[in-house]
């Protein structure tokens, strides 16, 4: 009955997030307007018979994967305006154990990913033709991806003092990680030594399991998912544990 | 008649820096307690410690037979918390808000549903209960923000200066607020500076300052402090900055203490017969003309400066209790 009572208070936090998220329609349309305009401007790549088609099945799956880190990202930032605005005091004052508090948050962070993400894949597949083969391991990918971003946003709110700290900080690691995950080009063309750098990212393993999964390649999606699945234990935990220390202080 | 809440030399360092320094006091129930200090001298700190959200350094706070420490879900099942500034969800209407706070309080949907709508006609809040809370004017947020924290009907509501910032209508009609959820039956703990506010609302007055509870009493008894006292209220002509003549009618025999309250120059003294001719003469050899002097009880203000040996409307200048404002305030950091 605890449990449950507290998965509760987790539910409630993660939707009165979502709620407030998407009361905002130009939040929303901001947020997925840069990976739509980047998947438009990168995908006018043409072959020497017509469009790239081999590029833009590459294309299609890296920026989904970018699309559920953006999305998850933003939606962790929330902590930082609440923090700022007093707001995470309301929920503070309230019998709401801090455990349902960060399990809502990370809640709120991964379906904002996954539904980013869900849009762009649905735009990439019907415009562009895109296929994947398993469309159950696309959807687990994309959780496991949403999750472990939402960890790292739930470090950077925890960490950063105000919201200009916070964006500042996600924008070091974003905007890297666009570029070194994967999502435009290939990890294997990196010059020496970011091929290093973009294994210890985990856009990195959310593009090359998607795009595995549209040539059928079981054993790299296992791999790249159980990598993922560290990620989102590891950052969750450090997440969690910075958010905890604030709200026990 | 029963605690609601009992203070035990309750301690908070941030850092090095000593926010609360053994603060002991009860609060009985039903009653109206004021926390009355400048900024920066510790009152939101306490409150914090009290309704379970900041961790004390040492000392206990028993809420409703309850410590904080070991029980804290079950101290703000009870405490109903009014913040100081608004800090309601902007992006959503008022009844979204109040929804979601009856929800993590764990009321279900059909009492949701009616506390919501009591609360609402209450605060005069209904007509505009479907709009957005960050279109609200300051005064729709301060009723909201009480509605708020009454969704659960706590048995002990604390407030944290409860009127600041808000125009002498709207402060009005929050006093009256408060007053009636007293009489209902509430208790309520309530943090300000305004001297008025404490002396016209509370029953009994904790006075603190830089962290310490110095005084702690009724507003009469505290008034009290200041026995055989008088004060002598002169206003200095020609637009002279008032300012300028504390320090120099300071230096006269037998005043106790100088200050300026309401652009006059206020002075406290146990012998106002000796004084009144020598701070004319002083005025006078300064090159001023007194264009008004009148004899007054003192108040609690003058008993405030008597205990401290500041005004309380000065705000806080140094760089520790900037910092012990700012970190109380801020809330998390």
């Amino acid at each position: 009955m605890k449990q449950l009572t507290s998965l509760m208070h987790s539910v409630w936090i993660a939707e009165n997030d979502l709620r407030q998220s998407f009361k905002s329609v130009r939040h929303v349309v901001w947020s997925l307007l840069f990976p739509i305009f980047m998947m438009f401007t990168f995908s006018f790549r043409y072959g020497a018979t017509g469009p790239d088609v081999q590029f833009i099945n590459f294309l299609i799956p890296g920026i989904v994967g970018m699309t559920a880190m953006f999305g998850s990202i933003n939606e962790t930032m929330s902590i930082v305006w609440d923090k700022s605005l007093g707001v995470f005091d309301r929920i503070l004052a309230a019998p709401v154990s801090s455990t349902s508090i960060i399990v809502g948050k990370t809640m709120s962070g991964a379906v904002m990913g996954v539904i980013s993400a869900l849009v762009l894949l649905i735009i990439g597949t019907t415009l562009f033709g895109v296929s994947f083969a398993n469309i159950s391991a696309v959807l687990l990918i994309i959780l496991l991806a949403s999750f472990s971003f939402t960890g790292i946003g739930t470090i950077i709110s925890g960490l950063a003092s105000e919201p200009r700290e916070a964006m500042m900080l996600s924008n070091l690691l974003r905007f890297p990680m666009m570029f070194l995950g994967g999502v435009f080009f290939s990890v294997e063309a990196m010059p020496m030594p970011l091929p290093y750098v973009a294994r210890a990212l985990p856009l990195t393993y959310a593009t090359e399991a998607l795009r595995a999964i549209e040539i059928g390649n079981t054993t790299i999606v296992f791999v790249d998912a159980m990598v993922l699945l560290v990620y989102t234990v590891g950052t969750i935990l450090l997440g969690s544990r910075i958010l905890m220390k604030i709200m026990t202080r | 008649m029963e605690n609601a809440i009992e203070v035990k030399e309750l301690t908070k360092f941030y850092g090095s820096l000593l926010a609360v320094n053994h603060v002991s006091f009860e609060v009985k129930g039903k009653e109206i307690f004021g926390l009355l200090g400048p900024n920066g001298a510790g009152k939101t700190t306490t409150i914090r410690m009290i309704c379970g959200m900041l961790r004390p350094t040492s000392g206990t706070a028993v809420i409703a037979g309850f410590d904080v420490a070991q029980k804290p879900r079950e101290v703000k099942r009870r405490i109903g918390l009014v913040p100081d500034i608004s800090n309601l969800f902007g992006e959503l209407s008022a009844r979204v808000n109040l929804e979601f706070m009856g929800k993590l309080y764990g009321l279900d949907k059909k009492t949701r549903r009616e506390r919501i709508d009591k609360v609402l006609e209450i605060f005069q809040l209904k007509d505009r209960q479907n709009d957005l809370v960050k279109y609200y004017s300051k005064g729709m947020h301060r009723r909201l923000t009480i509605a708020a924290a009454l969704i659960h009907q706590p048995e002990i509501l604390v407030m944290d200066e409860p009127t600041s910032g808000l125009d002498a209508q709207t402060a009005r009609l929050v006093r009256e607020i408060i007053i009636d959820l007293n009489k209902e039956g509430r208790t309520i703990l309530l943090t300000t500076h305004q001297i008025e506010e404490a002396d016209r609302l509370a029953q009994r007055i904790g006075i603190i300052d830089c962290g310490r509870l110095i005084a702690l009493d009724t507003p009469d008894q505290i008034k009290k402090s200041t026995e055989g006292m008088r004060a002598l209220e002169i206003k200095i002509l020609n637009g002279t900055d008032q300012q300028r003549w504390i320090p120099i009618i300071s230096k006269a025999e037998g005043v106790d203490s100088v200050f300026l309250a309401e652009g006059k120059i206020r002075i406290l003294s146990k012998d106002l017969a000796q004084i009144i001719p020598r701070v004319i003469n002083l005025v006078d050899k300064q090159g001023g003309k007194i264009e008004n002097i009148s004899v007054a009880q003192p108040t609690l203000e003058d008993a405030f400066i008597n205990l401290t040996g500041k005004s309380i409307r000065e705000e806080p200048t140094s760089k520790e209790a900037y910092l012990k404002t700012r970190l109380a305030r801020s809330g998390l950091r």
